[in-house]
């Protein structure tokens, strides 16, 4: 337990608690794009910019990054950091003027929005790469990283199909829709890879593609016969 | 240069212009307080993380800012919002200013993009780097910006020759100059394979470096004084050691050349001069006297420190790679006419620094089994000679060498090991860690102390006869010089002294004229600093037989050098280095806004008792989950500079 202050309240953070969450259990809302309570931080939208008071100056901070420590004082209402985040924002809104949760963001942190038809970009939030890695324990999808002497124009994900299970965990984390998933006639296509699909050996419905039950198999032990009944089933 | 007609650097703003924004505010001369010239070249002005300098006032301050603007958009990674579509954004709104569709408004934009990217940035590189200089050009260049559409001063920019160099503190420091931000940020992206590849660009032996390096680099890591420096070695070992399991070939010559190479020596410098050649397309043989391969990486380091499958496995990568190593194949004379008649157009000599220097105190003359050379100790363990254990060894000196055969001895048996150094504890030129490590062992130091004699009863060493010593002044190496104290000898009682006090190279291959020419007064090869050529055509040399004995990267890089100096001595083009930013202060950063602290991730050691037992590895490395970790650590402080 930590004391510390955030917009004068004095609070007992939790230990190894970041300031993003101790802020957002006092209610105070924070936006946030690349942040996810499951996996680690990632610092990629700079939304969730605060002020911390260090040796009594007061800087930017990104929360979702930093650790809340005994003593720390921080605010999340001043105009340096509603600014901040509206240059974030609008930046993000400069670069990917037609996805819808920028679009509501940018709008939302005081940024003149346009109208526009509607586009699903990849806004580079590594929710995907971090939840392949961290959670599904597969490392399929990685950053493609530009950088002194690598000829990479724009930065992207990459994606390995021969790797990926098809779990669909990318798609269902993807704040923009970007990660394309669709299902029917025993398939499923995850980025543009087509799985097969395995049908529950009791009602007969697809739930799995057959790679993703041979991945449990495989981490698990258990035989593929043994996984071939779907949740509802066993 | 003795004026310039503005500055910014280090947010010192210095104008001598006669015309413009703030004008003749400042007359000051800028001597020292910005780059003065890259590497002795003039420039006409330059743009670098910590501000702008224009030295030619006529320089086009508007088309410079472009060229930086492009350079710096190759180096943002793109990862987070601001500093990559931040950069794209100020591009887009100079390049409206310059074909004249532009006002005031946009100069305020810019400044806010600029500072929010500065305040904001993910990365230290946005924060420091990306467009921190932009701010001073567009604020006392204004009217340049806003009148540039009417001159078209920027279009006329795009033909200028602009040259660009990145650096970081940690690549300045490295020998090497190893893209460390770039290696690290491939590792925090889970990409071993790709970073590998990046290390061995610059290093071709990453598993020795990774464990057995100096790690200058470390030291002048920015995150050293908040939480700790990046483990960069480490990290370096763990993109090794990951690929030790799949095994990655080297990249084979995009084409054949027909001249031929040869090297003398399979240290360091000759392996990493061999590699480059030979990638470069020329056919490569390394002689090397000794039956195996690595220098002193194979026969000097312990392994403990450096398992030597670990050196085997990456010696073998350069071998398929087509180099041909010759063992057992000493050259006993340095001929470069032989060497041309048999095919080689040039000669790398990379023969290190082998024969132990003499400590200077009686009885040391005398050759016998209980007083050996440190250097030759150690070689004779690592090539099998059988060394019984006594009970009590004094070893003189105070460098890796000292401490190498000191741990070695207690793994051997030796009961009672003891180092004798003339100075004190702060000058012992052995790395921290092996230090630490000695004493965890039990290694017993007595600093302050000289050794005057060594005696001998019935033939056999008995004691050695040392006397105390005080601290002068500091002499040409910059530590204090080492004074004896009057009266103050005494007898310490020994079966054995090693003699760890340095080592030179072995010259006795030079021959005829060589031997003055190439010769410095200090026993070693005198070549160009630059080219790493020697006065006598074809032969080049570098490694510890050129700097004296030094670090397995320093013997590297002048390998890596001399690979491409002799690929432009044989193309017929003069070898121009790349910029080294010597006398240009890279550890120095504007603002760098909070850091959020993070924890170093710690590697497993092995237990006293259980290094004791034998010569196991006794640094653990990072597994694949704590190297990405630990890679997330980094700031990637890359530094860009653009000038004309
Ligand atoms: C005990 C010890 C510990 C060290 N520990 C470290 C450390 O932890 N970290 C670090 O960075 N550095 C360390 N060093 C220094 C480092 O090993 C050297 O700086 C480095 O190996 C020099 O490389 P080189 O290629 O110039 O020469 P070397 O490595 O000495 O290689 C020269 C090679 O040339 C061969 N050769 C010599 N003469 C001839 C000839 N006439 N014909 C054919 N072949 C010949 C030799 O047999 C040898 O293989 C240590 C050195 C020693 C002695
Ligand atoms: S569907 Fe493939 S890429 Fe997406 S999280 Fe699962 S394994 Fe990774
Ligand atoms: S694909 Fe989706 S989840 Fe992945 S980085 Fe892009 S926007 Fe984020
Ligand atoms: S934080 Fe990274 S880039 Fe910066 S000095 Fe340290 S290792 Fe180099
Ligand atoms: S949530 Fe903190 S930077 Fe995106």
């Amino acid at each position: 337990m930590a004391k510390m202050i955030i917009n004068g309240h004095e609070i007992e953070a939790k230990a190894g608690a970041t300031v993003l969450e101790e802020a957002r259990k006092l209610n105070i809302d924070i936006p946030t794009l690349c942040y996810h309570k499951d996996l680690s931080s990632f610092g990629a939208c700079r939304l969730c910019t605060v002020e911390v008071k260090i040796k009594g100056k007061w800087q930017l901070a990104a929360s979702c990054q930093t650790e809340a420590a005994a003593g720390m004082e921080v605010r999340t209402d001043t105009d340096n950091v509603r600014e901040s985040r509206k240059l974030a924002a609008s930046l993000l809104y400069f670069r990917y003027p037609q996805t819808a949760v920028v679009r509501d963001m940018a709008a939302k942190l005081g940024v003149d929005v346009q109208a526009a038809a509607d586009s699903r970009d990849c806004i580079l939030c590594g929710l995907c790469t971090r939840t392949c890695h961290e959670i599904v324990g597969v490392d399929a999808l990685k950053f493609k990283d530009r950088g002194l002497a690598r000829d990479v124009e724009e930065p992207k994900i990459e994606f390995t199909p021969s790797t990926c299970i098809g779990c669909g965990s990318c798609a269902f984390v993807c704040p923009t829709g970007f990660v394309r998933m669709e299902a029917g006639d025993g398939k499923r296509i995850i980025w543009d890879k087509v799985f097969k699909m395995a049908s529950c050996s009791a009602c007969g419905r697809y739930f799995a593609p057959v790679e993703q039950l041979e991945f449990i198999s495989r981490t698990t032990g258990v035989p593929v016969s043994q996984l071939m009944t779907c949740v509802s089933c066993r | 240069m003795n004026t310039v007609a503005f500055s910014s650097w280090n947010g010192k703003i210095v104008d001598n212009r006669t015309s413009g924004n703030g004008a003749g505010k400042t007359k000051k001369p800028a001597e020292g307080s910005c780059p003065v010239s890259l590497d002795g070249r003039s420039y006409d002005a330059l743009m670098g993380w910590n501000g702008l300098v224009v030295v030619d006032p006529k320089t086009d301050v508007v088309a410079l800012t472009l060229a930086y603007i492009e350079e710096a958009r190759k180096l943002s990674c793109g990862e987070c919002s601001v500093c990559m579509i931040g950069i794209d954004r100020v591009r887009d709104i100079l390049q409206g200013l310059s074909a004249g569709k532009g006002s005031s408004q946009d100069i305020t934009e810019i400044e806010d993009i600029v500072k929010g990217v500065m305040a904001n940035s993910k990365c230290n590189f946005g924060r420091a780097s990306a467009l921190t200089p932009v701010l001073d050009s567009v604020k006392y260049f204004q009217d340049s910006f806003l009148e540039a559409g009417k001159t078209a001063t920027a279009k006329k920019g795009a033909e200028k020759n602009f040259q660009s160099a990145v650096t970081a503190p940690c690549m300045k420091a490295c020998p090497a100059t190893l893209d460390i931000p770039g290696y690290i940020e491939l590792i925090r992206n889970n990409k071993f394979k790709e970073s590998l590849e990046l290390v061995r660009e610059r290093c071709i032996l990453p598993g020795v470096i990774g464990r057995a390096c100096t790690h200058p680099c470390e030291s002048a890591c920015v995150r050293k004084d908040m939480d700790g420096s990046l483990a960069i070695r480490l990290l370096k070992r763990a993109a090794a050691d990951q690929d030790l399991q799949g095994g990655s070939a080297l990249s084979v010559p995009k084409e054949e050349k027909k001249e031929k190479i040869a090297v003398i020596g399979a240290g360091p410098a000759g392996l990493a001069a061999a590699y480059h050649l030979r990638l470069l397309g020329y056919g490569v043989t390394i002689f090397e006297a000794l039956p195996k391969g690595g220098g002193m990486a194979a026969v000097g380091i312990p392994d403990y420190r450096l398992p030597k499958d670990i050196l085997n496995h990456e010696i073998d990568l350069i071998k398929r790679m087509g180099v041909d190593i010759r063992y057992s194949s000493k050259v006993d004379a340095l001929n470069a006419a032989d060497f041309q008649k048999q095919g080689y157009a040039a000669v790398f000599t990379a023969i290190g620094a082998h024969v132990g220097t003499k400590i200077g105190c009686k009885g040391e003359e005398i050759a016998s089994d209980d007083v050996v050379q440190g250097a030759d100790f150690l070689w004779g363990l690592s090539l099998g000679k059988k060394t019984k254990p006594v009970d009590r060894v004094v070893i003189i000196g105070g460098g890796n060498v000292a401490l190498d055969c000191a741990r070695n001895c207690l793994r051997l048996g030796f009961k009672s090991v003891e180092i004798v150094y003339r100075r004190s504890r702060v000058e012992m030129p052995g790395s921290k860690e092996e230090i630490e490590e000695a004493l965890h062992e039990g290694v017993k130091l007595t600093y302050l102390t000289a050794p005057v004699g060594i005696v001998r009863k019935a033939g056999k060493v008995a004691a050695i006869e040392c006397i105390k010593m005080k601290l002068g002044e500091p002499d040409e190496s910059g530590r204090k010089r080492p004074i004896p104290v009057k009266g103050s000898e005494f007898s310490l009682k020994t079966d054995m002294v090693i003699a760890a006090t340095g080592q030179k190279p072995d010259l006795g291959l030079l021959t005829g004229k060589d031997k003055g020419t190439l010769t410095t007064a200090w026993g070693t090869i005198k070549v160009d600093p630059v080219s790493y050529s020697t006065a006598t055509a074809r032969i080049f040399a570098g490694g510890d037989c050129v700097s004296g004995p030094a670090t397995l990267i320093e013997a590297l890089n002048m390998g890596n050098k001399a690979a491409k100096s002799i690929d432009s001595y044989l193309q017929g083009k003069t070898f121009v280095d790349e910029l080294s930013f010597e006398g240009i202060d890279v550890d120095r950063q504007r603002d760098m806004g909070f850091v959020p602290p993070a924890k170093s991730e710690e590697v497993k050691f092995l237990d006293v008792a259980e290094r004791l037992k034998g010569f196991a590895e006794v640094e653990g490395g990072f597994n694949a989950d704590a190297a990405m970790k630990e890679a997330q650590r980094c700031l990637r402080c890359y530094r860009l500079m653009v000038w004309q």
